[in-house]
């Protein structure tokens, strides 16, 4: 037990001191935000970056032109309509001063075509800003025109925006259940599950790999057993992912308690509430719901499962990497071994998110007890609830078979570990299994 | 009593017999040579005795006892193919090793500092081991063998890749280590180290023990009676007592091969009545004649066999 202690804080250490973890720890929550980010600041430096176009607005109307307001990208001028009699004329006139017109056609009302003409292209920015303007305006219009007292109001109380809530009979009574807040909760576990396993199932192959081309593994096997050296590989390498997580975790909450207090800050002067503000209070029926929805999730099940799922599904994917990685002499030879695992493994992912739309499918059932798929897929279908007898069949199975593979996997690793020259084939792997 | 005793070790891998039957007794407190050419099965026993793998059939005994994996901390291994954590301080890696061998943390600290003095290696505790020349490497590779001061040290070609003041100064610590008590197994192709360490040899050719006994007796039962002879005379033939071997080219003495059953004080006065002797030598062969000519022999009746 001892010497497992000693290998285990080794390889923690090994990886834990290095620069690429702190790099890694610290940097692929800024590169998430940076991706993140990058539309929006592409579109910024977009509109930064051109200069204002000047738009003719020929309102053959006249009754629309003053829908189109001018911002920093548009300048739209109205030009009445009946002073124009050829538009091309009207623009080659302008002498490059232009650069669109808009003609709103005198039959708008019946037909709804408004063109836009230019040498130059006209970009979908700028037809879909025409189009969100005109189309309000013309309704609104339309509307008036029907002479009907009081319509607006009429017509805001007939609209209403379905809200669609979800009731389950559980044995706690009835309990508002959950589909979008449980879809996001099952999407990020099995996200979190698939991640974390393929991320540190590379590193202890990589660390197996190093460990046999500097052949310093011989040295150490004759101080240990080879299965302690692999184990705690194993167990070194998960504890820096927790560690990991812990740290961000850590991160997140500092963000968002950070960011929590900025917001109701912003929001505390309730006497001077914006207009923009007012709209968003119609929201928050939709907000509150989803965070009804997220506080009725059943979380100490979930967080035990999603542990046994973890832990079982990294201990059955690990000792393969490391069982494959032992049968290798150097990262580049390792791909033959690894595709089909990898495979598997995004398998199980897309499976995961095809079973979203029916958690309890035939699909899901199997795939969710199936222990290679099992790990990624019963985390989706956690939240929406699972019957007992498969989450057992599926946890013990998981179990079985991830010990299974510790032990072929110690069996290959031991052999593999000491095996230089010839590359390996299947057909060897299962020679050193028998 | 022998240390370390092997007795009749088999191992048997998919296609072929690595080790059949193999015998092997390393007294107390000496140097033993292990012999062989490259896939005699030395690796493969080495591993054995270290438990590294297990043997499919015979007995390892240490100290009387069975061995158990608990022996493995009274054993010190250098293989042929050594490496070392580049990204470790040298510090680090030294203790880490003797740790796992079952050393406490502060004995480790003290024994690393104490070798890493006589090394001259004292200023690079700290520093990250790929920055180390690859001669420091091997020191500390040596180091990391015997801190735990093991009884039973096992070296696999421990000169390869030392330049020739390193590899006396290795060679100074392992004598110094056998005068403190330790047994010392050493397994090599170079035979001049053989002569200049061991003191009983075994062979191992095609998994199996071809010879075996002290370096002494080895030559004596493999020497040619032959005879340097120095004299400012030319000595002509004289088939009934000795024939004439062609001069040795370094020392350009004469030398003579004794006929069957000729003994050398006759061959002696004969000469001495004849010619005018300065000096006579009896010339044993050197391991490496010895090596040569038993897996060559061997090689030979395997092939007659067939």
């Amino acid at each position: 037990m001892n010497k497992l202690r000693l290998i285990i804080a080794r390889e923690y250490m090994s990886i834990v001191g290095r620069k690429s973890f702190i790099f890694m720890t610290i940097g692929l929550p800024l590169l998430f935000i940076l991706v993140a980010a990058v539309p929006a600041i592409l579109a910024y430096f977009n509109d930064k970056g051109s200069d204002t176009q000047q738009i003719a607005v020929i309102d053959e109307t006249g009754r629309y032109a003053a829908a189109l307001h001018s911002d920093d990208m548009y300048n739209f001028v109205a030009v009445r309509g009946d002073t124009v009699t050829n538009a091309r004329e009207f623009y080659d006139k302008a002498g490059g001063g232009l650069d669109a017109i808009v003609i709103i056609p005198r039959n708008v009302d019946s037909t709804g075509v408004v063109n836009i003409f230019s040498e130059g292209t006209i970009t979908p920015a700028l037809a879909s800003t025409v189009r969100s303007a005109l189309t309000d305006t013309i309704e609104n219009a339309h509307l008036a025109d029907m002479g009907i007292p009081n319509l607006q109001e009429m017509i805001d109380k007939a609209h209403v925006d379905v809200d669609v809530r979800s009731i389950k009979w559980s044995e706690q009574g009835e309990q508002e259940s959950s589909t979008d807040a449980a879809m996001g909760l099952g999407l990020l576990l099995s996200f979190i599950t698939y991640m974390f396993v393929l991320m540190y199932g590379a590193m202890i192959m990589t660390s197996v790999i190093e460990e046999k081309t500097n052949r310093i593994v011989e040295v150490v096997v004759s101080s240990c057993r080879p299965f302690q050296l692999m184990l705690g590989k194993i167990i070194g390498v998960g504890l820096v992912g927790l560690t990991q997580m812990a740290i961000w975790i850590a991160l997140l909450a500092i963000v968002g308690t950070i960011a929590g207090s900025v917001l109701g800050i912003s929001s505390m002067p309730t006497d001077a509430i914006s207009a923009e503000q007012m709209a968003s209070a119609a929201d928050m029926g939709a907000i509150e719901s989803i965070m009804r929805q997220t506080l009725s999730i059943n979380y100490g099940p979930i967080i035990l499962n999603f542990v046994l799922y973890f832990i079982g599904g990294y201990l059955l994917y690990s000792s393969l990497f490391a069982g494959l990685g032992s049968a290798v002499d150097q990262a580049s030879d390792s791909s033959q071994f690894t595709t089909p695992v990898i495979l598997i493994m995004i398998i199980a992912l897309y499976a995961g998110i095809a079973c979203m739309d029916n958690p309890s499918g035939p699909m899901a059932v199997w795939c969710s007890i199936i222990p290679f798929t099992s790990p990624v897929v019963m985390m989706v279908r956690l939240p929406f609830g699972v019957p007992t007898w498969q989450l057992l069949l599926s946890i013990g199975l998981l179990f079985a078979t991830a010990l299974a593979i510790v032990w072929i996997a110690a069996r290959i690793y031991r052999r593999g570990i000491l095996h230089y020259g010839q590359k390996t084939s299947f057909g060897t792997l299962f020679k050193w299994i028998k | 009593m022998a240390y370390l005793d092997i007795n009749n070790v088999v191992k048997r891998y998919d296609g072929h017999t690595a080790l059949a039957g193999v015998s092997m007794q390393v007294p107390e407190g000496c140097i033993y040579g292990l012999l062989g050419p490259n896939g005699a099965g030395k690796s493969t026993l080495i591993r054995i005795i270290n438990r590294i793998i297990a043997a499919d059939e015979g007995t390892v005994t240490l100290g009387g006892k069975a061995m158990t994996d608990d022996d493995i901390t009274r054993i010190g291994y250098l293989p042929e193919e050594r490496g070392l954590y580049k990204k470790m301080k040298v510090g680090d890696h030294i203790v880490y090793l003797g740790r796992l061998k079952g050393m406490t943390k502060a004995d480790a600290v003290a024994s690393m500092r104490w070798w890493l003095k006589r090394f001259d290696l004292q200023g690079w505790e700290n520093k990250k081991v790929e920055a180390l020349s690859k001669g420091m490497q091997q020191k500390v590779q040596f180091i990391a063998t015997v801190i735990h001061r093991p009884p039973l040290l096992i070296f696999d070609e421990p000169f390869s890749g030392f330049d020739p003041v390193n590899a006396e100064q290795l060679k100074v610590e392992i004598l110094a280590l056998r005068d403190q008590g330790s047994t010392i197994l050493f397994s090599t192709h170079n035979m001049a180290s053989v002569e200049e360490v061991c003191q009983q040899i075994t062979l191992l050719n095609h998994s199996q023990v071809v010879l075996s006994g002290s370096v002494d007796e080895v030559k004596q039962q493999h020497k040619k009676n032959i005879i340097a002879v120095q004299t400012p005379d030319t000595i002509e033939p004289n088939d009934a007592l000795f024939t004439l071997l062609p001069p040795d080219p370094v020392v350009r003495d004469t030398r003579i091969m004794l006929a069957k059953g000729v003994l050398v004080r006759d061959a002696i006065a004969w000469l001495n009545d004849h010619y005018l002797l300065t000096g006579f030598t009896e010339v044993l062969p050197s391991m490496n004649e010895i090596f040569i000519e038993t897996v060559k022999s061997q090689s030979n009746t395997l092939q007659s066999n067939e």
